[in-house]
């Protein structure tokens, strides 16, 4: 168990550090952080030769990185070139408000897939099925543009319009200190987002149970008297869950890098607008101090993943 | 197993919970402000005294009123960003001596008149300014805003430890004497005819007055806590709020110069999807949005009358322009040789009459017609809608007819392949040329169509689209139009509010990039001794009227040259709703020159 844990962090770390090099060589290559400067009138050459200098630019790729990666390993992730504030800051003002959009869209996607998979997969063929099938291709299809604008536009502007209770647009000044406020604003963009990511989950769900309950082991079961109940959650669902669990357990990871579409779309001030408007101005410190951290996050749930499935099948065992 | 699953999942929402706690979301409230330690020391300082010492809190039915704008300050001290935003809440926060008011005219702010020769605020050599502060100024804490104040700014924008984005002009200041708390005679150790655009509020430059008793003493002002939590204002609005990347709120400054702001709050929301926006204004969520495109014009137009739309002509312009680089320079009658290039522009586009052909083939007015809603004009020169417009230029009107001719005059036949063909320095070239812009969906468009007009006179025109953070690469970032490796190029830019603000740096031959001088930013790569002596000569009087003649004289050399071909002049499309007043809009197209006049219905 210690040398498998030992030996998968060393992989993080160094998938970590791979990670950072392909993505300060795409952001320093995709972007000139001074680009923005090059039609401003109140700059001069001198200015912007300045500039690039006091920002490490005009040093060598490799040195730009290496110093990023210095200050990285004691703790530091740099000064973002713009805002000229600490890029932890920056992302500790931003991370709890996208776990909170993320983390209630994940839950309530979870629980309605599972259900909803459940239901399908138990009654295969039916009209439930077929309905739920159907739906979950929608859901899947959709872009996430389209049904938030959507939702917003109708359950916002047109009930409003109509005199019905309505939700915000998420372009209103609200305190994230009220509860109430912080629900009735979470209502659309977790919408939003769990009708997308349901239809997934939910075809994983299916597809794990119904290959489980062909299985010998639930045909013992049903032989030996067990209702179906119980054969469903107490064995089936138990053994169906590993690849459903592999799957979560890589997506949490994601749930700290937000949201990008939804959060722009509903004005949530989360991580994934941060990492947009920040990349787009080829601000690499911002860039990579987030995925810096998501990368971390995908490392660490990879093998918490790993550990939770000793919890789930005793078969399995760490070595 | 669901059990555990969901445990895991609890551990995550409380992580969640506690970090939320933790989180700095928390506004950054602004520190009570002490009481002042002095008074005024200028004339009649006993009369001289703070309407308070804090921001006026909001009273219960106040009148308020709640802007979204699309992006967020990324820093309140505008020597250290050049965010419009950070520019405009600036306006709302930290004023200058001076300002251009609706009408174009440069008027005071902070300061009692506007120095001229006349009152002798412009020195017979013009190297000496002297402004007369208002009298009894002081800033939202109640300590006194005087002459000492300016001239502190000037010293931190100077000194090497903090690192502003530029010292243009400050950097020309000999010295600043502070005789009495109301007098700053700043002497320049060589012309400066921009003067005026020192320590004053422009539309694309302002020069906000910094707190020397918050500030005096401090080093590496560019990352300060100021920049982004500041104590005190001097503007008609106090920052009372700043929740990151979400709002800001805004409260009376009891100070402010002209007294105290007719609205009791501003607050701005950062909503960077303007159909977020839209919806924002349809259900009152938010009263104005600054940021519409003019693709949206028919959209906020079939709102009347509950939103209505503006859209303001500016002093940005859309231009095309060729690449004139050489790599033999230009030599002077001295032999001296300039204007190097690393690489030659497109051969054809050295002959004037193929750049008219060009710009004759284009209907410009048709691409300002549909694709902008008619919402601006096809400009003739770089100074558009500016009192700084040779008004005797009219742009030339879409003619193919003509523009065929100057090809066929050129020796330009039109091949098999419905493309021209001809000779040019003795080597055969086809006029089929890349045509380099950002992505943006209004280029892409007004692209598309010069496209097809100028197919129909011959001309194969590739238009190759990048992200702005590539096309706009400097010469060591590998940028296509430092290093010359473009035929044309197109984007938006503009020169003000003093007219002359970046012109030397993008037409002048020492300012063309190449391996020896890889800073240079003339993107047109035009070296032409004669335009140079022209714009040395709008440069060399600060007499407004000696200038314009000057000036005239730049806008009609480019314009005879056809170096340039003027597309569009970009408009500021707002939307608001029917209960804000929003009072008038600034001749630069900015509604936050006088938010102190806003109000409600």
């Amino acid at each position: 168990m210690w040398t498998y844990l030992s030996r998968r962090l060393i992989q993080g770390i160094f998938t970590l550090l791979i990670i950072t090099i392909l993505v300060f060589i795409l952001t320093r290559l995709s972007a000139d952080p001074l680009a923005q400067y090059a039609t401003n009138p109140n700059m001069t050459a001198a200015d912007r030769q300045a500039l690039r200098e006091r920002l490490g630019l005009n040093q060598p790729l490799p040195v730009q990185y290496l110093k990023w990666l210095g200050l990285a390993l004691q703790g530091e992730l740099g000064k973002s070139f713009f805002s000229k504030q600490p890029v932890s800051l920056m992302i500790s003002q931003r991370l709890p408000l996208t776990l909170i959009l993320m983390v209630t869209a994940q839950i309530i996607t979870v629980l309605l897939a599972l259900g909803l998979g459940i239901i399908s997969a138990v009654r295969q063929y039916s009209i439930t099925d077929n309905i739920v099938t159907s739906l979950s291709f929608i859901g899947f299809s959709m872009p996430i543009f389209f049904i938030a604008l959507g939702l917003m536009l109708i359950f916002a502007v047109q009930f409003k319009l109509w005199g019905l209770p309505y939700l915000p647009t998420g372009a209103d000044i609200w305190s994230t200190k009220d509860p109430l406020q912080l629900i009735r604003h979470l209502v659309l963009p977790v919408t939003s987002l769990v009708l997308i990511q349901t239809a997934g989950y939910a075809r994983y769900v299916r597809t794990s149970i119904l290959e489980v309950l062909g299985l010998d082991y639930i045909r013992t079961a049903r032989a030996k008297g067990l209702t179906e109940r119980s054969t469903l959650y107490k064995h089936a669902l138990r053994n169906a869950a590993l690849p459903f669990i592999t799957i979560l357990g890589l997506d949490i990871p994601y749930l700290l890098s937000g949201a990008l579409v939804t959060e722009s779309i509903y004005a949530w001030p989360g991580m994934g607008r941060l990492f947009w408007e920040y990349a787009q101005r080829g601000d690499f410190p911002v860039v990579l101090g987030v995925l810096l951290i998501v990368s971390a996050a995908v490392v660490f749930f990879s093998i918490v993943t790993d550990m939770v499935y000793t919890l789930i099948d005793p078969r399995i065992r760490l070595s | 197993m669901n059990r555990k699953l969901f445990a895991l999942l609890a551990v995550l929402i409380l992580a969640s919970v506690v970090l939320s706690a933790c989180g700095s979301a928390t506004p950054t409230e602004a520190p009570a402000t002490a009481a002042p330690t002095e008074a005024p020391t200028a004339a009649g300082a006993a009369a001289c005294k703070p309407a308070g010492t804090e921001p006026i809190a909001f009273p219960a039915g106040g009148k308020s009123v709640t802007g979204a704008w699309s992006q967020e300050p990324d820093n309140i001290v505008p020597y250290y960003t050049q965010m419009s935003y950070a520019i405009w809440i600036t306006q709302l926060t930290l004023v200058g001596l001076g300002e251009w008011d609706d009408k174009g005219a440069f008027v005071p702010e902070l300061a009692a008149d506007v120095p001229t020769a006349d009152n002798g605020g412009v020195s017979a050599d013009g190297l000496t300014i002297t402004w007369k502060l208002k009298p009894c100024l002081f800033w939202s804490d109640g300590e006194p805003l005087t002459s000492a104040d300016v001239k502190f700014t000037w010293q931190s924008i100077m000194d090497p430890k903090n690192v502003p984005l530029s010292r243009v002009g400050y950097d020309k200041i000999a010295s600043i004497d502070t005789p009495d708390d109301q007098t700053v005679v700043i002497k320049f150790s060589e012309l400066y005819p921009g003067w005026q655009t020192l320590f004053t509020q422009g539309p694309n430059n302002s020069g906000a007055i910094l707190p020397k008793h918050v500030l005096d003493g401090k080093t590496g002002l560019e990352k300060d806590p100021f920049t982004h939590q500041p104590t005190v204002f001097s503007g008609p609005f106090a920052i009372t709020e700043w929740v990151a990347g979400d709002h800001m709120t805004l409260l009376p400054n009891p100070n402010f110069y002209k007294g105290r702001a007719k609205l009791d709050q501003v607050q701005i929301k950062f909503v960077p999807d303007p159909e977020t926006a839209l919806a924002g204004l349809k259900t009152g969520d938010i009263d104005w949005y600054p940021d519409f495109s003019e693709s949206d014009i028919p959209t906020i137009k079939a709102l009347e009358p509950n939103i209505h739309l503006l859209v303001k002509p500016g002093f940005d312009f859309e231009h095309y322009f060729f690449n004139l680089g050489t790599t033999a320079g230009v030599t002077l009658p001295d032999g001296t040789v300039v204007g190097k290039s690393d690489v030659d522009g497109f051969c054809p586009f050295k002959d004037i009459r193929v750049r008219k052909a060009i710009t004759l083939g284009i209907n410009r007015q048709a691409i300002a017609d549909t694709l902008l809603n008619g919402a601006t004009k096809v400009p003739a020169t770089q100074w558009p809608n500016s009192t700084w417009t040779n008004a005797s230029l009219t742009p030339d009107a879409y003619d193919p007819t003509t523009a065929a001719a100057l090809l066929d005059e050129a020796g330009y036949k039109v091949g098999a392949d419905g493309i021209r063909a001809g000779t040019c320095d003795g080597k055969p070239v086809k006029l089929s040329f890349n045509f380099e812009t950002t992505n943006k969906q209004i280029r892409v468009d007004a692209a598309l169509a010069a496209q097809s007009d100028l197919k129909k006179i011959g001309i194969e025109f590739k238009p190759i689209h990048t992200p702005a953070g590539t096309f706009f690469a400097s010469y060591t970032d590998g940028g296509n139009m430092p290093l010359g490796k473009f035929d044309m190029a197109g984007y938006t830019t503009g020169f003000y509010p003093d007219p002359m603000t970046g012109v030397l740096d993008s037409y002048s031959c020492s300012a063309v990039p190449s391996k020896d001088s890889p800073s240079g930013t003339n993107n047109y790569h035009i070296c032409d001794p004669k335009l140079d002596d022209l714009m040395k000569a709008v440069n060399a009087s600060v007499d407004p009227a000696v200038r314009k003649t000057a000036l005239d004289a730049v806008q009609k050399y480019i314009f005879d040259q056809y170096y340039v071909v003027m597309m569009y002049v970009r408009a500021n499309v707002y939307g608001y709703v029917d209960r804000f007043v929003p009072a008038s809009f600034s001749f630069t197209s900015n509604m936050n020159w006088n938010a102190e006049d806003w109000t409600v219905k």
